[in-house]
């Protein structure tokens, strides 16, 4: 386990443990802010166990699928669950554009205390991933890593002034 | 979820190439130097404490992923950056982080409005 990518997200709301957990778990407000900018339809949320989360998103003409289920629920500690695209039947699919993504990530949430505010950590885990798999999510991960970013911020520029000697 | 780039659902690029490549510490540290401008192999494996055959071979890797194209001077063959496809892994990339990022600050909004909401609350009673 300890050598696969993980993805970690760090994050403290200010607001009470109870209320932040409230927002992930009641159906009605987290539709209200999970997909950034797009509107998000809960088909089903059955918070337990073995339970399962069917989730659309929608912008524009286009749409997006996705499946959690449930393997943890601890309230207000912890969320796990597995992470997957579907298919319109709900069925688990790979990316159509990475057919390497992992097609299941095993996802982590966990809530702290911190003062009167709640630290939240989000992370993401290939599950049951063949090699592939792995290597494409830790090649995401690595990009997405603190000192690779500025290695981007620096091929960016060059791509600009590669384009401008271009036209 | 499913987070394509809408520019690049069509074209060719394999990015699953792509983030295979950018998994290898040295291959990263191999795009950074070229970032620089072009390079032989020979200037390639300076700085690292590695075989000219070892930077041949990741110098592949990242040729077949499309991030290098090398030069056509056959006693050089300068390896240098090619944008299109890197382009394309940091849009992806930029996207995925955007996805939790722009979610959490809608969920503080929301957070906002609950406690404006328990606070009204109070104020009834």
């Amino acid at each position: 386990m300890s050598d696969l990518p993980e993805y970690v997200i760090d994050r403290v709301f200010d607001a009470p443990r109870a209320m932040v957990w409230r927002a992930w778990t009641d159906p009605e407000l987290l539709a209200r802010w999970y997909g950034p900018g797009v509107e998000t339809i809960i088909h089903k949320f059955d918070l337990k166990p073995g339970g399962t989360w069917l989730n659309e998103m929608k912008w524009g003409d286009k749409g997006d699928l996705s499946k959690a289920v449930f393997l943890e629920v601890v309230p207000e500690e912890k969320l796990v669950w597995h992470h997957s695209s579907t298919d319109s039947d709900w069925n688990i699919t790979s990316n159509p554009m990475m057919p390497d993504w992992p097609r299941v990530l095993l996802t982590t949430v966990t809530f702290e205390d911190a003062g009167d505010k709640t630290k939240l950590r989000l992370s993401w885990v290939p599950f049951e991933a063949s090699e592939a798999e792995i290597a494409c999510f830790a090649g995401a991960v690595a990009g997405m890593s603190k000192g690779w970013e500025s290695g981007f911020a620096i091929m960016d520029e060059i791509f600009a002034e590669m384009q401008a000697d271009n036209s | 979820m499913v987070m394509e780039p809408s520019d690049y659902t069509n074209s060719e690029t394999n990015l699953d190439a792509v983030f295979a490549a950018l998994a290898d510490p040295t291959r990263r540290a191999i795009l950074s130097r070229l970032a620089e401008g072009q390079a032989s192999v020979n200037e390639i494996a300076a700085p690292f404490d590695i075989s000219q055959p070892a930077v041949s071979k990741h110098l592949k890797v990242l040729e077949r992923a499309g991030l290098i194209a090398r030069g056509v001077d056959e006693q050089r063959r300068p390896a240098r950056l090619t944008a299109e496809n890197l382009a394309a892994a940091v849009d992806w990339l930029t996207e995925f982080k955007e996805f939790w990022t722009t979610s959490f600050d809608q969920l503080d909004d929301v957070l906002n409005q609950m406690k404006q909401a328990e606070t009204k609350e109070t104020d009834h009673e």
